[in-house]
């Protein structure tokens, strides 16, 4: 089920071509979506049919590869659960997000790459910045994303995202947010 | 004074109700819980079905000791200390995966993962040989005691502690109903984990039992539609139970019949036929008499159970799901979560993926009730650390009159064991408050009531 990236061949879209640029725009714009808190909008990217995954990771021994748990996530969500995690914060009763936090979605290290079938294949890395309050530590997230875009005559569609965290023990205190 | 004296009037507030905040933050009363609560509790670490082959291990702790939950070559599952004989140092630094042996880093020994030591570089120029130096003797060490049930592999630092058997006591009657749906058992699922800013007590209290939160904490899960039926009473109408070291919360269910009423929580029949070979006729009183299904439950010290039916898609049926979550602390302020999904091994592929996703939209780190829950307990945990606040003891008296006389009786007819009520109280999180005053005074002995 997993379309996994590396299942197929992908070519290698260079930084200096319009599809780069368009996908960096993608992303550059989904993050200021996500930190100003306008998930309307950003469910808006989503593809209706989007898969939206983020395994747990482990310290195994020896090799990274089997650090990524084949049968827990921390997310492996649809188009249903993220509306409903959406609608959930636009209640008044969404405690753990009032105060809200303030979060910096930075993006970096984009590659981009074309697949076969006309879909574009992204892979950044995500440094997440969450402050809330006035009291305590901030926290952050380090991950590595993999997404599918699909070209829309809306524009590009997120189809398939997965986030691979780096840490094994999350030190944020809940993922009432959106990576 | 001295700190005994401290301890001992802040114990005796809490036997009454009324909780010191310092029982959330004060890093003695948090060195006493290490001694006498971790120290001497039954302590669960993991489940038999996350090491299923031969060489499998899971690394786990008991707040700072470290353990390999190892399955041996043959089969038998062992716990070890994660302690080289020799230095000390941690033999293995995985938190999972599969070995035949485990190898030090520092000089080399090598065990088995029977627990066996069977290489020493040099053992005859170093050490001697066998008859200087005899690896049998040198082993690694397994906590004093080690027990399971239904899976559940659990370990007591304290070599005197009572069989693991009597420890549960009557909650076992509970307890079946989370881990043992049919006579194989359930397939545990992760963990996730994460570290929250509170106190681990707060979470055991919490899903022993906290109804009254449910209408407001977690209102916005109702805004949304995710359970099929929602009224602010519903969990009023809901029984506590406590029996032994462990208690939790139920939910009435609509009149029919044992088989109605499973189907109503959304178990497909197989799955109902097997929990009505598979449970005791007292156990099936309690669905199909008394009418109540069990909901979130803790047994002392730190492990809590969640079962609970959302919906995963729009206007669906709704999906049980169970989760096994440990409040594991690492100081008095601090509490690494570690949560688990659950479900029985023989359910059908496609109830065990929607019972997944159930799981994930409700519980763990992203789950929609977990995250308002713990945004209180870090709350609380911060608040209980002030010099002042600390010496404020908290009201945790529901059901109790001015006096002290239980503004309720306890259930009649209840058809399990230890002591019920119907309606809003916190009978339960006394209940465990009292179990862990008896095991800070060091006097928990066999026999409650
Ligand atoms: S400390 Fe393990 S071999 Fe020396
Ligand atoms: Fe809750």
């Amino acid at each position: 089920m997993r379309a996994a990236p590396a299942d197929e061949r992908l070519e290698r879209v260079g930084s200096g071509e319009a599809d780069y640029h368009a996908v960096v725009d993608f992303l550059h714009r989904e993050a200021e979506l996500l930190d100003e808190r306008r998930w309307r909008e950003w469910l808006a990217l989503l593809a209706e049919d989007v898969t939206y995954e983020m395994p747990v990771r482990a310290t195994g021994a020896r090799s990274l590869e089997t650090s990524v748990l084949p049968d827990m996530d921390h997310f492996r969500e649809d188009h249903f659960t993220l509306r409903k995690r959406v609608e959930r914060l636009e209640t008044e009763y969404a405690w753990t997000e009032d105060p809200p936090s303030r979060t910096r979605h930075v993006v970096t290290n984009v590659r981009v790459f074309r697949s076969p079938s006309g879909e574009l294949v992204a892979r950044s890395y995500l440094l997440l910045f969450r402050s809330r309050g006035d009291t305590r530590d901030p926290e952050w997230v380090c991950a590595e994303r993999t997404d599918r875009l699909r070209r829309t005559e809306e524009g590009l569609k997120l189809v398939w995202r997965r986030v691979v965290v780096d840490e094994s023990v999350l030190r944020t205190q809940n993922l009432a947010i959106f990576l | 004074m001295g700190e005994h004296g401290r301890l001992e009037r802040l114990v005796a507030d809490v036997r009454q109700g009324w909780i010191p905040a310092a029982v959330y933050s004060d890093r003695e009363v948090f060195e006493q819980e290490v001694e006498c609560v971790f120290g001497r509790a039954w302590v669960y670490l993991a489940h038999e079905s996350e090491i299923p082959e031969p060489g499998d291990y899971v690394v786990r702790r008991v707040v700072h000791d470290s353990f390999i939950v190892v399955r041996d070559e043959h089969g038998v599952v062992r716990v070890l200390a994660n302690v080289c004989r020799h230095r000390g140092m941690q033999v293995c630094r995985a938190e999972r995966g599969n070995a035949s042996h485990f190898r030090c880093p520092y000089h080399g020994w090598t065990y088995r993962n029977t627990g066996h030591l069977v290489g020493v570089p040099f053992h005859e120029d170093a050490y001697g040989g066998e008859r200087e130096f005899p690896k049998a003797e040198f082993g690694l060490l397994s906590p004093p005691r080690v027990a399971s049930y239904n899976g559940l592999i659990f370990v007591s630092l304290d070599p005197n502690a009572p069989a693991l058997q009597d420890y549960l006591g009557g909650f076992r009657y509970y307890l079946d109903f989370y881990t043992r749906q049919s006579p194989v058992g359930l397939e545990v699922h992760g963990p996730q984990r994460w570290r929250v800013r509170a106190n681990w007590k707060i979470g055991a209290e919490n899903f022993c039992g906290d109804t009254y939160h449910t209408p407001y904490t977690h209102q916005s899960i109702a805004e949304i539609g995710l359970f099929a039926e929602h009224r602010p009473g519903k969990r009023k109408e809901g029984v506590v139970y406590f029996a032994d070291r462990g208690g939790g919360t139920t939910y009435k269910l609509a009149p029919g019949s044992f088989e109605e009423r499973l189907r109503s929580v959304g178990y497909p029949d197989e799955m109902v036929e097997r929990m009505a070979q598979t449970w005791s006729p007292e156990q099936r009183a309690l669905v199909a008499e008394a009418g109540f299904i069990v909901s979130a439950a803790t047994l002392f010290p730190n492990l809590s159970f969640v079962h609970n039916w959302p919906r995963v898609r729009e206007g669906g049926p709704p999906v049980p799901f169970i989760s096994l979550r440990l409040w594991q602390p690492v100081s008095a302020g601090e509490t690494e979560v570690y949560s688990w999904f659950a479900v029985d091994r023989l359910a059908p592929e496609e109830f065990k993926r929607d019972s997944y996703r159930s799981y994930l939209l409700s519980f763990g780190t992203s789950g929609m009730f977990e995250q308002d829950d713990v945004e209180n307990w870090t709350s609380i945990t911060a608040v209980a650390a002030g010099r002042w606040s600390s010496q404020i003891r908290l009201h945790s008296r529901m059901g109790l009159s001015r006096e002290g006389r239980l503004l309720r009786q306890p259930m009649d007819g209840w058809p399990g064991p230890g002591r019920a009520f119907q309606g809003f109280g916190e009978y339960n999180q006394r209940a465990l408050l009292e179990v862990w005053c008896d095991y800070m005074q060091g006097a928990r002995e066999e026999a409650r009531v």
